[in-house]
Formats: C-alpha cells, sequence, structure tokens
C-alpha cells in the first residue's frame, strides 16, 4: 500500500513540477484544504479529491497542461463552475482537474450576424445581460443560470424551460474551439448556419467532457419576442393539468414553455420565494408564450380558454415583467427551496413521451409511499422531462432508500419510453442505468467515437459509460469494448 | 458500379447486407442526390434503403414520428398532414421522391430552415448499420434527451460514410394554420444584405427569408389573423417596394425557388455555400462577373447561397477559395456526369478527428469511399 502511495505522490510531484513551468504559481492548487473544494460538484454525494488542480487562463495553458497530463497518462476532468448534477465534473483518483473559471471573457457580441463569442466560464445569464442592450438574447435557460457557464452547458447540451420551443445547447452552438486529449487545437463547426461535412460540433456537444475541452464557444443569438405572455393556472389534480398540456399541444400551440409543479414543490418554492403560488393546489402550470404580438394575444386567449375547460382553479395572468420575474423565480428556486421542507433530498432528471406524463406521475406517487419516502415534483411538462425530488433525512438513515427509488424513477423513464436524462446527463450518477437505455453494441459504438477523440481514455474518465470498477459487482449489461480487450483503450 | 442494388426489406437484412457484400458499399435511396458531394472511389456495390420505407411510429400526442430511412419526404409529409403536423423541413428536391435518409445524409435543408433548422436539429434518434454489420442506436423517441453522445450528428451530412442509416426518429411541428408571403422587390443582389435586416429587424418572425428572381421572399406562419396582421405590417414597414402576395403567386413565387436551388444542368455545377449574413454582401458582390455565377438564390438571414458555376475545376475551387477567405463553407451539390470538380472547400482543422473516427468505424472506408475526399482521403491499399 505504501508503495502505491509513493508512486502516487511521486507523479504528483512530477506533474505539480511540470505544470508549475507552464503556469503561473497562483494557478495551481496542489494543498489538501484547496484540492478539497473541487472533490465535487452539484451532486455531492459522489466526492473525490483531485491530485493537483490547474486554473489556466487561456486556450495555450489549456493545451499546455493538457500536454502535461497526456505525457503522464494522467487522466484529466474539465471543470466550469461546478453546477452539474450528475457528476460530469467528479475528479478521478490521482488524476488533474482542469479549472476553466479564468477563461471567463464575452469576446464578442456581432449584434449583425446575431452571435456571440465567449470564453467557456462565462455565466450563461451574462449572455443574455451583455446582448440585451441590443435586443437579443441567448435562449437555453437552465434554472441554474444565474452561475453555470457557458463551458459546462456545452458539456451537458443544457436545456431549461423554454427549450420547448427554442431547443437545447446544441441548437444553439456554431462553432468551437477545443483542445483535444493529446493537447492539440481543433475547431469544430462553423461560425455560420450552413455547416459542410458531418456535424462534429454535435457529435462534441453534450458529450459531458469525455472528447475534449472547450476553450471557446460561439452561440446563436436570437432578437427578443415582441410580446410575452405568461400564466400561472391551477389545477385540482396533476392529471388535470397533464390533459391541460396535452390540449394545448392538439391545439397546434407552441409555447415557449409549460412548466407543472405539485403542492410539495410548490410550498417549497412558496416559503423561499414568496412567488404567489397557492399553496394548497395541488398541481400548477406556468404556460409562457412569446412571438409577434398579434399571435401571442390571440393564442393567450385559447390557452386561457382550454385551462378554464380542464377545470383550472385559479388563472393568474403575470401581466408585468416584474411579476412575470416573480412567477418564473420561484419555478427556478424550486429545487434549491426544497431545503426547506426536508433535510435532503436528491434531484433526479428523467424524460417520458408526454402523453405518458399522467402515467409515470402515478406509478412514482406509489413507488414513494411503498418505501415511505415523499418525491415533490417540478419539470418541464410541454417536453416530458420531469425532476422528481426525492426527499429524505440522512439522519433517520434513508439515504439508501432514497437513492434506490431515484435510480429507479430514472429507469422507469427508460421503460415508459423515455431517456435517463433530459439534460443532467448521465456524468458517475447514471453511468451503471445506461444499459437500460442502450445495448452493448450502442454503448460500443459511442466507445468508437471515444477513440477517435481520445484514444488514451485520459478526458474525464469513468463518466458516462459503465465500468466493472463504478457499478462494482452487480451484475450488469456491461462488456468491455473489443479494443479494451486488446488493450488498445482503457479506461482509467 | 455493380447495376443491380442489393433491396434489404429489413433492417436485419440491410445488416447482413451491409455486413456481407465484399468491397466497398454505397448506399442509396431515390437516386436524387448520386451525384452529390465528391465521386466514390472504385466500385461500390449499391446496397439500396427503399426497402426500409414507411412509418414505424407516429405518436401525434408527443410530436414524434419514426420512419424507415427509405421514407420519401413527401409521402411522410403526406401522412402526418392528416393528424395536422408536419416535418418542418422543405428541402427542394423532396419533390423528386427524396427520402428522409438521403436527404438526412446530404445535410440538405430548404428556406425553412431559418425558422426551424435542419435535420440535423429535426432528427431525434437514429438506427445505423456499421460495415461490420454493428447495428447502433443512439436518441430515441423524446425529444429532450441528453443520454450518451449524440450519432445522428456524426451522420448528418456524412454522406453515407461511417454507417448506412436505417431508421430516423423525427420531432414533428404543427402544420400553421395560416401562412402569407410578402415580396419586397430587391433587383441588385448587393442589396440583399440590407432588405434582409430590413425583415430581421422587425419582430413579424418570418419562418423563411430567401432572395430570388430579383425579390426577396419572406414567408409568414401562424393563425389566419396572426399571419393577416403580420403580412400588413410587414409591408408598411418595408415602403411601397413590398407587397403581400395572392395564394398562387406566393406559391408560384416559392416553386420557382425550388426550381432555382433544384437545377441540374449539364455543364454546370451548383454549390450551397454559407457565410455571416454580413459577409454575404461581399460574397453575392461579383459572384456573377468574376466566378461566372448564374442561378444566384441567397438566405440573408442564414448567410446560405445556391447558385451554378461552370463545371470546371478552377471554377469551382475559385467559389471555394473565396468562401473561405470569407470565413465560410462550401459544398458541391449537383455536377455533370463525369466531370471532376472538388467538392469540398479547404481541409479544416477537425479533418484529423473525421479520420480518426473512420478509422473505428470503418477502417477499410468501404462506406461511401472517397464521398467526404479529401478531408476523409481513402486510405492506400484499402481493400477492395
Amino acid at each position: 500500500m505504501s508503495t502505491t502511495t509513493t508512486a502516487a505522490s511521486s507523479t504528483t510531484s512530477t506533474l505539480a513540477r511540470e505544470f508549475a513551468a507552464v503556469l503561473p504559481d497562483d494557478c495551481l492548487i496542489t494543498d489538501e484544504v484547496g484540492l478539497r473544494s473541487y472533490e465535487c460538484d452539484g451532486l455531492t454525494g459522489f466526492r473525490q479529491v483531485p491530485a493537483v488542480v490547474v486554473l489556466p487562463r487561456n486556450t495555450e495553458e489549456v493545451a499546455a497542461c493538457v500536454r502535461v497530463c497526456a505525457r503522464h497518462g494522467v487522466p484529466f476532468v474539465a471543470r466550469g463552475a461546478g453546477t452539474g448534477l450528475s457528476g460530469g465534473a467528479l475528479p478521478v483518483a490521482d488524476g488533474v482537474v482542469i479549472s476553466l473559471q479564468k477563461l471567463r471573457r464575452i469576446l464578442e457580441i456581432d449584434v449583425e450576424n446575431r452571435r456571440a463569442v465567449l470564453e467557456p466560464g462565462v455565466f450563461n445569464l451574462d449572455i443574455s445581460r451583455a446582448a440585451g442592450p441590443h435586443g437579443l438574447y441567448y435562449a437555453p435557460d437552465p434554472s441554474s443560470q444565474q452561475v453555470c457557464t457557458i463551458g459546462g452547458n456545452v458539456a451537458e447540451n443544457s436545456g431549461g424551460a423554454h427549450c420547448l420551443k427554442y431547443g437545447f445547447t446544441t441548437n444553439h452552438v456554431l462553432e468551437m474551439e477545443v483542445v483535444l486529449a493529446d493537447g492539440s487545437v481543433v475547431t469544430l463547426g462553423a461560425p455560420t448556419a450552413e455547416q459542410a461535412g458531418p456535424d462534429l460540433r454535435g457529435v462534441f456537444l453534450g458529450s459531458e467532457g469525455t472528447l475534449g475541452i472547450c476553450t471557446k464557444v460561439t452561440v446563436r443569438l436570437l432578437r427578443k419576442p415582441e410580446a410575452v405572455r405568461t400564466v400561472l393556472a391551477d389545477f385540482p389534480s396533476v392529471e388535470a393539468a397533464g390533459e391541460t398540456v396535452g390540449a394545448i399541444v392538439d391545439a397546434a400551440i407552441v409555447p415557449a414553455a409549460v412548466e407543472m409543479m405539485d403542492s410539495l414543490a410548490m410550498e417549497a418554492a412558496e416559503a423561499a420565494v414568496g412567488a404567489g403560488y397557492t399553496v394548497e393546489s395541488p398541481s400548477a402550470l406556468i404556460i409562457e408564450l412569446d412571438g409577434p404580438a398579434e399571435e401571442c394575444d390571440e393564442q393567450f386567449a385559447e390557452i386561457t380558454r382550454i385551462c378554464e375547460e380542464h377545470g383550472s382553479t385559479r388563472i393568474h395572468v403575470a401581466d408585468s415583467a416584474d411579476e412575470r420575474a416573480r412567477v418564473w423565480k420561484g419555478r427556478k428556486a424550486a429545487f434549491a427551496a426544497v431545503g426547506r421542507i426536508s433535510p435532503d433530498y436528491i434531484v433526479q432528471d428523467g424524460v417520458v413521451p408526454r402523453t405518458r406524463l399522467a402515467e409515470v406521475l402515478s406509478q412514482i406517487a406509489e413507488m414513494g409511499s411503498e418505501v415511505g419516502l415523499r418525491v415533490a415534483n417540478v419539470f418541464h411538462a410541454g417536453d416530458g422531462n420531469l425532476h422528481p425530488l426525492v426527499l429524505y433525512s440522512e439522519a433517520a438513515g434513508e439515504h439508501d432508500a432514497a437513492e434506490d427509488l431515484s435510480s429507479r424513477i430514472a429507469e422507469l423513464c427508460v421503460e415508459l419510453g423515455g431517456s435517463l436524462s433530459g439534460e443532467h446527463g448521465i456524468g458517475a450518477d447514471k453511468a451503471c442505468s445506461m444499459g437500460r437505455q442502450f445495448t452493448d453494441d450502442d454503448m460500443a459504438v459511442m466507445q468508437r467515437v471515444r477513440t477517435g477523440f481520445d484514444p488514451a481514455g485520459l478526458c474525464n474518465p469513468g463518466k458516462i459509460f459503465p465500468t466493472p470498477r463504478l457499478c462494482g459487482e452487480r451484475p450488469g449489461p456491461f462488456r468491455p469494448h473489443p479494443l479494451e480487450e486488446a488493450g488498445v483503450i482503457s479506461r482509467l | 458500379m455493380n447495376t443491380t442494388p442489393t433491396s434489404p426489406a429489413s433492417l436485419t437484412e440491410l445488416r447482413d447486407a451491409v455486413r456481407d457484400t465484399p468491397g466497398p458499399v454505397v448506399a442509396t435511396g431515390a437516386g436524387t442526390a448520386a451525384d452529390w458531394g465528391a465521386p466514390l472511389v472504385g466500385e461500390a456495390t449499391p446496397i439500396s434503403v427503399a426497402g426500409l420505407s414507411g412509418v414505424i411510429a407516429h405518436n401525434p400526442g408527443d410530436m414524434t414520428v419514426s420512419v424507415g430511412a427509405g421514407t420519401p419526404l413527401a409521402d411522410l409529409q403526406e401522412v402526418l398532414a392528416a393528424s395536422g403536423q408536419r416535418v418542418a423541413l422543405d428541402a427542394a428536391r423532396a419533390r423528386r421522391g427524396a427520402t428522409v435518409g438521403g436527404l438526412f445524409a446530404t445535410a440538405d435543408a430548404g428556406p425553412l430552415a431559418l425558422g426551424f433548422g435542419t435535420l440535423r436539429d429535426l432528427v431525434i434518434g437514429v438506427t445505423t448499420v456499421l460495415a461490420d454489420g454493428t447495428v447502433a442506436r443512439s436518441g430515441g423517441h423524446v425529444i429532450k434527451n441528453v443520454a450518451g453522445y449524440d450519432l445522428a450528428k456524426l451522420l448528418h451530412g456524412a454522406y453515407g460514410t461511417f454507417g448506412v442509416v436505417a431508421e430516423i426518429v423525427l420531432r414533428l411541428h404543427p402544420l400553421p394554420a395560416a401562412t402569407r408571403t410578402v415580396a419586397l422587390q430587391v433587383p441588385d443582389p448587393a442589396g440583399v444584405p440590407a432588405a434582409g435586416r430590413a425583415v430581421t429587424d422587425t419582430p413579424v418572425e418570418a419562418a423563411a427569408l430567401e432572395w430570388v428572381d430579383g425579390r426577396l421572399l419572406a414567408l409568414l406562419e401562424g393563425t389566419e389573423a396572426g399571419v393577416e396582421g403580420r403580412a400588413s405590417r410587414l409591408v408598411d414597414l418595408l415602403g411601397a417596394d413590398a407587397e403581400v402576395l395572392a395564394t398562387a403567386d406566393a406559391d408560384a413565387a416559392w416553386e420557382a425557388h425550388r426550381d432555382a436551388v433544384d437545377v441540374r444542368p449539364d455543364d454546370r455545377a451548383v454549390l450551397r455555400v454559407g457565410v455571416a449574413p454580413t459577409r454575404l454582401g461581399d460574397l453575392l458582390g461579383g459572384l456573377v462577373a468574376d466566378l461566372g455565377a448564374a442561378g444566384v438564390t441567397a438566405a440573408p438571414a442564414t448567410g446560405v447561397a445556391t447558385f451554378t458555376v461552370p463545371a470546371e475545376p478552377v471554377a469551382v475551387d475559385a467559389v471555394h477559395t473565396r468562401v473561405a477567405d470569407l470565413g465560410g463553407t462550401s459544398t458541391l451539390r449537383a455536377r455533370p456526369a463525369g466531370s471532376a470538380v472538388p467538392a469540398w472547400g479547404p481541409t479544416p482543422s477537425s479533418a484529423v478527428l473525421l479520420r480518426s473516427v473512420a478509422a473505428a468505424f470503418d477502417p477499410d472506408h468501404r462506406l461511401g469511399r472517397g464521398r467526404l475526399a479529401p478531408w476523409l482521403p481513402v486510405p492506400e491499399g484499402a481493400s477492395a
């Protein structure tokens, strides 16, 4: 054991020496306390202290750091703000964390071409803030948009409430500068809508840091819509709210956002920010329309009628920008707010075909009561993206039961024809469930992509794909890739 | 080239055909873009996906549909229209029977790309057969999905390399209840960028915006009252040179656009290029005089232009160079049989990844061999 430790620390000191040669002193963290602040991301149940943390200031320094790692065969994990909820930025034992937090410049707001050129550490909301004075904004809006970075959004292909109408990060990124696992720098995509050849930009987007490190990104900006109409509608049951969403779709209306909350989630959000929700209501929808004024008004009237037809008990129109912000503040604060009604909680992320929402919600409620745990529901109803919050008490020894329930909910989504994740990613959290959604061949082919980008497997290993080490002795569907068996590639 | 295509009727048959056919293979559909991209190298056996045709599952409430790759888009649109839905893609060659798989493999798109993106944005799941017969699936039947790598993106615009696409899942949009087309006279191509901005600076949100035959066409989609109001607002904002077209005139104008981009001249090459909107003026200026271009159409909001030039290597190369100098991309669409003109522009830095991923997917380059050359060169000594 002591031999291993000595070998590891010797490698670490060699690494630190080589990093010091390419970075200034204040861009290198090797002390225990400093390292510990990087031991986890937003998925705090998974922790691993890295060997070294580096904070390069530009693409050249990122590339130099990656070359040091490549030279020593040491795995590295890129990290933005660390707000991810699937452990995508979980460090690797004896590995390096490459933090992008010093690359935080907005390089260009190109008003005429409606695009922005950004370093990866720019906060999502700051893009729209910078574009706002020009009448433009950046559409993907994850709930964490005040604190999450565009680099993290690129890695996770982040969504948000408005992706129902406007799409995800992948639909808004035109071009990226990427440092590959050998330290070389390539450009993926082009700064234009039209692109030629296979879409490698799209392959990289959402690859959770396993194919390289994005050091610069060009995104599309949209013109702010002329009109925005937001309504908060209470319903006597979750089913009634679900049917309302179906009726809106049937009416050929594509709202900018349709969010659903149940009473537990509203109770928590109300306690936290006082958004004006009716906490006694079993469920509520936030429906937002945007676009040209004529259309918005006409469809808004239609939506109000549909809500009434489906028994809405209260329709509150947010008729000012302030009021709209208040309604959304409650929704966006809902995850954290759950801390007010439960000592501990797990945020789940799964997707079902929208038409199966009622079915999945009643099954989740049943599964919760079977094990005696409460589940709060906040979700993007328009696209079937659920965020069940499993409430539990660590002190009462409920952790394992909660983890188990949460995993079973994600797997239930797959059984109903959906997906393990709509926006939080697979990361370390759900790698062991991937076999529920994909066959061995599916995953082996994904690994071939990985091999093409990162033959040595140094970029964020242990994420997305199940490994025997990660998934323990649990009998799982995973088999090693043939190239791995042949020793051509390895995961760690 | 062998003339009798293998025509598998199922995914299993397709898998076996791809795996068991010796030597290079080329996937075919309706044959509407057989001469797009770089020419095939060597004697490739055609394997048709036309037998994998039709809707596999349409879920109107979820606004998704899965289809065989050999399904003609026009046929699919007809099926979907019965539910008031559509694939928001209007590539011109769909009228010649182009299949969903073929449109996807060639990254084709039409004017609606402004409002809805291209198939890269609309495809949410894909099933593909690799050269060694491995069948892989990515994405799924839900629009929002970040589980695993998005293999569909690798196959979009890959011209049948990397894998033969067997099945595709698409997200759908409602058919608009009403449309209007506003036409603005813009006789000089130099005026196109400014005219485009005049439209996009208004809040009317055009679903398509194309310049063809000396007019800028703005397509508005929405409710009857909505498009009526938006169209008259747009005309007011644009001034005396703008008018709302009558339905028949609007249909004719858009058909003329399709005629312009879906052209197959005997002695000229067709190119589709894209630049940033502000560079479109630089591209269009002198296109005719310097490069001998004809049949120019342009989309000022996306920066996409389609035109023909003489089917000579020097002329086509000059287009690639000019577009690359403007920071854009260019692709050869149609070319006369037997003409050897460069299909692709300067090799991008990312070609190193195309090559390494291809080595993992199809080491002998059996699928669509030569289509992406020189970005993806045919390896020396590849088994025939």
